[in-house]
């Protein structure tokens, strides 16, 4: 017994339809007789087989009729959602760039439900190939309007005839052409030899572009619904060249030179260098200057916030506390602002440093508070635990106000930011004022983690280490 | 056609089994010869009636071919006497032509993943999401695909910064919907792919998640819950857990979902991550939240990374997986029934191996707070503040919300008098809870009571405090 183990072109030698490919079925389409699927899918078999890409091509299956195109195609296969084939094809692309990815779609499925993904990826430029077949209904449904259904055209959905509420058929072709991406794009048709032979062609060149890495080629293919169309074969190929012709017009609508920008890749698993990368290139040991938990502000877990406005530094400053907590070997963590209090400019930062783990890494009960402005030090005073220290700063903030039971420090940052020369470190001269006030970790724990943040900005360093000598000084005097 | 040409005298003429023929008649008018003449005799096999071929007039120009549909309809016959050709050409018996397509593609052999060790480093200080996008280039992830979206943002903006120092991807979508379907193509290609979006975002990537469910393709998506429902707004929430354990698009779906609570868990959970959806070839998500996306902390590395290898089944655009479909659809009700069955064993062998939960004080527990995410841990600060105060006062974490960790919390049950579910939802991980007692056959529990939050305020410390406080039989 002979099986057709090798298939023609790039066609299985049987094809495992519904219920295992039986009888019949194992060697012929589920396409009505007369659909010009079965044609566009032996051009392209044929393509891909002529081209010598067999091995290396993913076909992707839309929905629609031709939802079963990986019942045919001895390629690897996907079959994807409704509309979505090209994005699906990009996934496979840019997984192997050296494969070969055909997205094969019909009208409903491209140029309705898909527009998106198939114009985004045609913008992409990357070199997949499309071959779009414009048959002017859904097939697979029953025979609805679709959006290249003709004017006054009765569909199932349009049993009146097309009216032009709904618009005019889609150009899709000339829509692809429009488009920087594409770098070639042909109308083509089945319905006499000539036109055949340029289908042919045209899907050939599509694909070889692809093999070539030139670009991203598409293939508008006008095709023939007999059932649909309520037409014998005969006259549904009359049809298409009597009416789908003067609207959807044949030819090559772009033909461009390759851009070049598509290049093939590996990625690199190289371990340095995706350490490196990962750790930001500070993967040293950092320096350790603390003796001892800071227990003489809380005796495990040490709550702060810092307040202010948008460009008053808190989170910057936040940030460079929880990294010399963390660089000294305790755990410490910093959120910013959320919640109802987060609106109308105002920026807080919460930070813990933690003997242990940092629990709730929320600061309702700060022992420290550092407000940048009034409206934070009216607000969050009140809140800091009996005992705690706040610091505020003193040149925007009006009188002298007092917290009971609570160290209270003005000092102006911004005034002395200013008079350094530079309004924004007044954040840096603020986290002086923090370690003067409340010797929560050594100085040279701050200025350590000032200088590794610093480190692509090393101009900055002096500048910042002024700043911060000068909030250390404000306090101390 | 595998025939073996040797010598070829004349060219070749078209040649056509009636039972491959539908008898369209598009063969008819490309055949300027006249050679081809619609049939008159119904095929039995098809019930279509055949083109008839008179071929004393053919040139073998070959235009009847090129104009037919069928692919193994009309073709050219190669010349007489060419060994193998005749068979081919021979209709088999219809009932001999069940079975699998036929194919020369190979037998696909997986490439397996490789460990690298790492050398040993300081802990990073880091943001929630970026902690994750580092656990994702360590997991050997280099497809990125995603949407911008607040709060998940930062984890496409570090993979946009590094993946091109790694010559790995990061591709920008036009929506959610695409990001989804990139995934599906380049994890139906084998390779390990993740995005990170936030809920609105992932409400929109839900059709291709049960796409992939059905398709068996691994992915992972990290779901920085924020405020709903509707725009809603960019603060934390919990209010997708419902969405992530039981709403996964059409069909009988579930993922195994993961919730971390640290950056730290950031990095882990994701790593992990990736591991179960090559295990399971099943997509994973993560759950997080705004809050904990923003959270900057201390984060170790690793001790190794990994570099992925292709697995059998991937349809990687290469001669070895050739032969490989990644398809979600089962015509036939029988075939899918059992695509189905299969699917649910494997639900069932995540319920039972890949439960995980982080117990705090739990071991003389009578009140057992349970709270996953950033809430998890203003419940683990009110557990410290309720044992000063005498309470024996315990923490659950559930760190996979499904499957829900209930071997794990079964044996507290006795024990406790009280259970208190800390969330930012109107209840679903509490849901989740009593479905997995309903599940477990749990009839006896405690009184379970809650602390409740939505909008994006979380739960405060005191508030659970007071909460616990407040049960009658907790007085210290
Ligand atoms: S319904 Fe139309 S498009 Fe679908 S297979 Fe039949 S003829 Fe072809
Ligand atoms: S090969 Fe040419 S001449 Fe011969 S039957 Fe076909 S179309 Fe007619
Ligand atoms: S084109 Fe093919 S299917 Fe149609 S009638 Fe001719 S041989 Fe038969």
């Amino acid at each position: 017994m002979t099986e057709h183990r090798a298939g023609m072109g790039s066609f299985y030698g049987k094809f495992e339809r519904h219920a295992g490919g039986a009888g019949i079925k194992g060697n012929s389409t589920h396409y009505c007789p007369g659909c010009g699927h079965g044609l566009a899918h032996k051009y392209l078999a044929e393509a891909i087989a002529e081209l010598g890409v067999q091995d290396r091509t993913v076909a992707v299956s839309p929905v629609g009729c031709s939802v079963f195109l990986y019942y045919y195609m001895d390629v690897g296969n996907t079959q994807a959602a409704h509309g979505r084939a090209p994005a699906v094809a990009l996934g496979h692309k840019l997984a192997n760039p050296e494969s070969i990815v055909v997205s094969y779609q019909g009208d409903g499925d491209l140029a309705s439900i898909g527009l998106a993904e198939i114009v985004s990826t045609a913008q992409a430029g990357i070199p997949v190939t499309v071959i779009f077949i414009n048959n002017a209904i859904y097939g697979m449904t029953g025979g609805q309007m679709a959006p290249t259904t003709l004017m006054g055209m009765k569909t199932t959905t349009s049993p009146h005839g097309r009216s032009p509420m709904t618009g005019q058929p889609m150009k899709v072709a000339e829509l692809m052409a429009g488009l920087d991406g594409p770098i070639y794009v042909e109308r083509v048709a089945l319905f006499n030899a000539k036109e055949r032979m340029r289908a042919k062609a045209a899907i050939k060149k599509a694909v070889s572009l692809q093999v070539e890495g030139k670009g991203f080629g598409f293939v508008e293919v006008l095709a023939e619904c007999p059932t649909h169309l309520k037409l014998s074969p005969l006259d549904s190929i009359k049809w298409v060249q009597e009416k789908m012709l003067p609207v959807f017009p044949l030819g090559v609508k772009k033909d461009a030179q390759p851009a070049g920008g598509f290049k093939t890749f590996t990625p690199s698993f190289d371990q340095k260098k995706v350490t490196e990368i990962v750790t930001g290139g500070h993967s040293g040991k950092a320096p350790t200057f603390s003796r001892k938990f800071p227990d003489h502000i809380a005796p495990k877990d040490v709550a702060l916030k810092l307040a202010g406005s948008g460009g008053d530094g808190a989170q910057t400053a936040a940030l460079l506390i929880t990294r010399a907590g963390i660089n000294e070997g305790y755990d410490a963590t910093h959120i910013p602002s959320y919640g109802p209090e987060s609106r109308g400019g105002t920026s807080y930062a919460d930070v813990h440093i933690a003997d242990g783990e940092v629990l709730s890494p929320a600061s309702p009960a700060p022992h420290v508070l550092v407000a940048f402005n009034q409206p934070s030090l009216e607000k969050f005073g009140p809140t800091v635990q009996p005992g705690g220290t706040i610091i505020y700063d003193s040149s925007v903030v009006v009188g002298r106000p007092t917290f009971e039971g609570k160290k209270v420090y003005g000092v102006p940052f911004a005034q002395i930011a200013k008079d350094l020369g530079k309004l924004v470190v007044k954040n840096i001269v603020a986290l002086g004022a923090l370690q003067a006030a409340t010797d929560i970790l050594p100085k040279d724990s701050f200025l350590a983690a000032v200088r590794m943040e610093l480190r692509s900005k090393a101009a900055l360093i002096p500048l910042n280490e002024k700043a911060f000598e000068a909030g250390v000084k404000a306090v101390k005097s | 056609m595998n025939q073996k040409t040797t010598k070829v005298k004349e060219k070749p003429k078209p040649f056509l089994l009636p039972a491959y023929c539908k008898g369209c008649g598009r063969c008819i008018a490309a055949c300027v010869k006249g050679c081809i003449t619609p049939g008159s005799k119904i095929n039995p096999h098809t019930g279509l009636v055949p083109v008839d071929l008179n071929l004393e007039a053919c040139t073998s120009c070959g235009l009847c071919v090129i104009a037919c549909p069928e692919p193994y309809g009309l073709r050219l016959a190669p010349s007489e006497g060419t060994e193998g050709v005749q068979g081919d050409f021979v209709l088999e018996d219809p009932a001999k032509l069940f079975g699998p397509r036929a194919s020369g593609a190979p037998k696909p052999e997986p490439i397996p993943d490789q460990v690298i060790p790492l050398p040993e480093c300081e802990p990073l200080v880091t943001k929630g999401t970026y902690a994750s996008a580092i656990g994702a280039i360590l997991a050997g992830c280099r497809h990125v695909y995603g949407y911008p979206i607040t709060p998940s943002t930062e984890g496409a903006e570090l993979m946009a910064k590094y993946q091109p120092l790694l010559d790995g991807v990061f591709f920008q979508a036009v929506s959610e919907v695409a990001t989804v379907n990139f995934m599906y193509g380049t994890g139906g290609a084998g390779l390990p792919c993740i995005t990170y979006t936030s809920s609105p975002g992932f409400s929109l990537m839900l059709e291709g998640i049960s796409y992939m469910i059905g398709s068996e393709v691994p992915a992972v998506f990290v779901n920085v819950m924020r405020g709903g429902p509707g725009l809603g707004n960019i603060a934390p929430e919990q209010a997708d857990i419902k969405l992530m354990c039981r709403g996964l698009g059409h069909g009988n779906t579930h993922c195994i979902v993961l919730a971390p609570s640290t950056p730290q868990e950031m990095l882990d959970l994701t790593m992990k991550a990736f591991e179960l959806t090559f295990k399971y070839r099943n997509p994973v998500l993560i759950a997080a939240d705004g809050y904990l996306g923003q959270m900057t902390g201390m984060v170790r590395m690793p001790k190794s990374m990994r570099k992925p290898g292709i697995p059998d089944w991937a349809v990687y655009g290469d001669r070895s997986h050739r032969g490989n479909l990644i398809c979600s659809i089962c015509l036939s009700e029988v075939d899918l029934e059992k695509h189905n069955q299969r699917i649910c064993a494997k639900y069932e062998a995540m319920r039972k191996n890949e439960q995980l939960a982080d117990l705090y004080q739990c071991e003389d527990a009578e009140i057992l707070l349970v709270a996953s995410n950033t809430p998890s841990r203003m419940a683990k600060g009110a557990v410290a503040a309720l044992r000063s105060q005498w309470v024996k006062a315990g923490l659950f974490r559930p760190m996979t919300l499904w499957p829900f960790p209930v071997d794990y919390l079964k044996p507290l049950l006795k024990k406790i008098k009280h259970i208190v579910v800390v969330e930012a939802s109107a209840g679903q991980l509490e849901d989740e809870m009593r479905l997995a007692f309903s599940k477990a056959d749990i009839r006896d529990y405690p009184p379970i009571h809650h602390v409740q939050r939505m909008g994006g305020v979380l739960p405060q410390q005191s508030e659970i405090v007071d909460k616990v406080l407040s049960l009658r039989e907790v007085r210290p």
